[in-house]
């Protein structure tokens, strides 16, 4: 008798884990707000969300909208850098995502045939800087959501401190506005560090942040650092700045040599273990170990936020241009963006009306526009966001100032890369061999220059 | 009853068969179909033939040794790690089944770092080499050869527990009589354990070594964390490989498929050569 108890609870057990799978209609994580207020409404929105950060607030958004509208909307967050996968297989799905962030060219390349002309929407009509799209296939493909910007970090406390000290090489950080300047002060700091922190009671041990070239950290600079030769190239070249072109000649690496060069002989990190790991430039520069520290505006939550126990401060914060021996009077932040919203163009019609009027909605009602720059503190690059919902990032009025000044945003050109990952790797393997000094400047050439060519044609295959 | 059964048995296989189908045959099929095409999500494909199988080996008209570097290396990592686990596996059980004090206690401890995830303990261990070769200003992937045998540390740490207690179970299965005769007729240790223990402990060879086989060739978790693939693509094992190339690559999902295909094959020829090896060692009893 207890045996057949036991065989029943077991048959019991198998049966509910195996139709457990089958009810969860909408997927875990998605947010079922729909069906309470209007059931008429018949298209529905599903996003699919690139920001994990921002998924509380896109998922209350998408409530408030439902609730106002009764239009049906979902979100779902791909885990950090599970965005391909997850979108690959939302895709595949009937029930699939009407929007999805394509964050490249080479992207809305992948999802040609899923990206609707964004050109005659509202969406794209709000945008201040119509630049800010993925035109691809004689389609606006993506419309930024937002924008970043980045260049190098610096603790405006410190550098001025060391301003007013004997013997500095410059008597004001404005006075830092070009390369050869900029690579004078960082010598000056790294070799007299004992010395500043006695002058000024810091805790300084390097100028710049270490250059960590594992996984985690090695993307500053095989894609934004290397983001500098590409745009001057493509400028010269007079083809499109983040469309890019098929062959690069590599004319301006050795100006990307002598700012790794300092970034290397600057930071007190060992070259020869820059691929460990182990390093964290954040928090050398959070704790004020760093003056400078080459990273975008997205490091401003993180450096301002109080659960990481940082030392620096908002005042502290300021950014300025990676300075390039090219054309530094000019030159601005780097200005771009890796997330468009794309809008799929397999959906049902009834759907995409309705994600594109969700789309509107968001960036012109005054719920939307809130969550938008103040709860994901995103900088948002549409005209209706004016007075309280401009951006408070330090790092992104820096970069409004330099424009405002004049300067000229560096583009994002890195958004050309064909075959990102691969390219990348194929960079910072001879890179790190380089910094380590078993490997020549040579290699990272040949693997700049001729992995350009040989990836772009894998990655445009079949194109005209 | 026999009767009932021998009647109704396709009633009972159904619900298996029909699990069996749609979380094995299915995809599996489907997925070497997808080997020929290419495709952007797996219900959005078009038919290109073997355009994805050459593609695996040149690209843009030119050979690419990355698969045929991440092949051999992967057959180098998988000898090197099968013979380590299960010798070190076997001797740790040897003495194990010995009657020495605290048995128990050194089963569970070479036991537990197998229930540790492959993630978790290679993230574990990158910080244990880095920091015990910055000593040396090394670092674990500054070379292929270093990313190798930390590679190979990292799993036999985590599977000689695993197969230690298999071959402890075997060991125990040898019957006493067995050794008891074979020392009245006078064999010495060696001769005891060349011609008793060795051959009676076949089957549990062939599970041995077909797991840490299967193991070695499959190893992905322990290859992302550990290496990441670097220095380059330099360590990188075939089920990274596969893993890159689909995500990695614009438009290379068939050529990921088509690569899996081949892994597919090969893993299944090796296990089955090697299964057969070992059984026609195995004596009856």
């Amino acid at each position: 008798m207890k045996k057949k108890i036991v065989s029943a609870l077991l048959v019991a057990a198998m049966a509910v884990t195996t139709f457990a799978g089958c009810g969860d209609n909408g997927g875990n994580g998605t947010t079922q707000a729909g069906g309470k207020a209007d059931k008429t409404a018949s298209g529905k929105v599903y996003m699919l969300n690139f920001k994990p950060e921002t998924d509380e607030a896109w998922k209350a958004l998408a409530e408030t909208y439902t609730d106002q509208t009764g239009v049906e909307v979902n979100i779902l967050t791909a885990a950090d850098g599970q965005y391909n996968t997850t979108l690959q297989s939302e895709m595949s799905k009937s029930d699939m995502p009407t929007i999805f962030t394509v964050g490249n060219t080479t992207a809305a390349q992948t999802w040609n045939d899923y990206t609707y002309d964004l050109k005659d929407t509202d969406l794209y009509n709000h945008l201040t800087d119509k630049s800010l799209v993925i035109n691809y296939d004689n389609k606006v493909a993506g419309v930024a959501n937002c924008y970043e910007c980045y260049g190098i970090i610096f603790n405006k406390t410190i550098l001025e401190g060391y301003c007013g000290m004997d013997g500095a090489v410059v008597k004001s950080v404005d006075e830092i506005n070009n390369f050869d300047t900029l690579k004078k002060v960082a010598d000056d700091i790294n070799s007299r560090v004992d010395e500043i922190n006695e002058a000024l009671g810091t805790d300084l041990t390097e100028a710049f942040a270490s250059a960590g070239l594992d996984d985690g950290s090695s993307w500053r600079f095989s894609g934004h650092l290397a983001n500098m030769p590409l745009y001057y190239e493509f400028k010269d070249d007079g083809c499109d700045l983040t469309a890019g072109e098929a062959e690069i000649t590599g004319k301006y690496l050795d100006n990307f040599k002598n700012v790794w060069d300092m970034y290397v002989s600057d930071s007190a990190a060992d070259p020869k273990t820059l691929n460990s790991g182990a390093l964290n430039a954040e928090s050398e520069f959070g704790m004020g170990e760093a003056v400078f520290y080459q990273n975008g505006d997205w490091e401003y939550a993180n450096l301002t936020n109080p659960d990481n126990g940082y030392t620096v401060t908002a005042e502290d914060l300021s950014m300025m241009p990676i300075y390039f021996g090219v054309d530094d009077a000019n030159e601005g932040l780097c200005v771009g963006t890796e997330n468009y919203w794309a809008v799929n163009k397999k959906a049902p019609q009834e759907d995409i009306d309705a994600t594109l009027e969700f789309l509107n909605w968001v960036i012109t009602s005054d719920e939307g526009r809130d969550a938008i720059t103040n709860q994901m503190g995103l900088t948002a690059p549409f005209d209706t966001f004016t007075g309280d919902y401009e951006t408070k990032n330090a790092f992104a009025q820096a970069s409004n100032k330099l424009m405002s000044d004049g300067k000229t945003s560096v583009a994002w050109s890195f958004n050309a890369t064909p075959n990102v990952d691969d390219w990348r790797k194929d960079v910072v393997a001879p890179l790190t061999a380089y910094s380590a000094g078993t490997g020549s400047w040579d290699d990272v050439v040949t693997a700049f220059v001729d992995g350009w060519a040989n990836q772009w044609k894998l990655a445009h295959e079949g194109e005209e | 009853m026999e009767k009932a059964i021998k009647k109704y048995f396709p009633i009972f296989l159904l619900p298996t068969m029909i699990a069996f189908a749609i979380g094995f045959i299915v995809p599996f099929v489907y997925g070497v179909f997808l080997s020929f095409c290419k495709f952007t999500t797996v219900t959005d494909w078009k038919w290109t033939g073997l355009e994805n199988y050459t593609k695996i080996f040149f690209v843009n008209g030119k050979l690419d040794t990355t698969f045929l570097h991440s092949l051999w290396y992967t057959a180098l990592f998988t000898v090197v790690s099968v013979i380590i686990i299960n010798l070190i596996s076997f001797l740790i059980a040897m003495a194990l089944t010995k009657g020495i004090k605290g048995t128990n206690l050194f089963r569970t401890v070479f036991f537990l770092p197998n229930l540790i995830g492959g993630i978790v303990l290679s993230y574990i261990w990158l910080m244990i080499f880095n920091s015990a070769l910055s000593q040396f200003s090394k670092t674990i992937v500054s070379t292929q050869w270093s990313a190798f045998w930390g590679l190979i540390i990292v799993v036999c740490w985590q599977q000689i527990g695993y197969m230690m207690i298999i071959y402890v179970a075997g060991l125990q299965n040898i019957p006493g009589e067995l050794i008891e005769a074979a020392k009245i007729d006078g064999a010495n240790t060696w001769q005891l354990l060349r011609h008793v223990t060795l051959p009676m402990l076949m089957p549990t060879i062939t599970i041995c070594s077909f797991l840490t086989l299967t193991n070695g060739f499959k190893l992905f978790d322990q290859n992302l964390a550990l290496t990441g693939g670097n220095p380059g693509r330099m360590s990188e094992l075939l089920a990274l490989n596969i893993y890159n190339t689909m995500y990695g690559t614009t438009g290379w999902q068939g050529v990921g498929q088509a690569k899996a295909v081949i892994f597919f094959i090969l893993v299944a020829v090796i296990a089955i050569v090697q299964n057969k090896l070992t059984t026609s060692k195995e004596v009856q009893e």
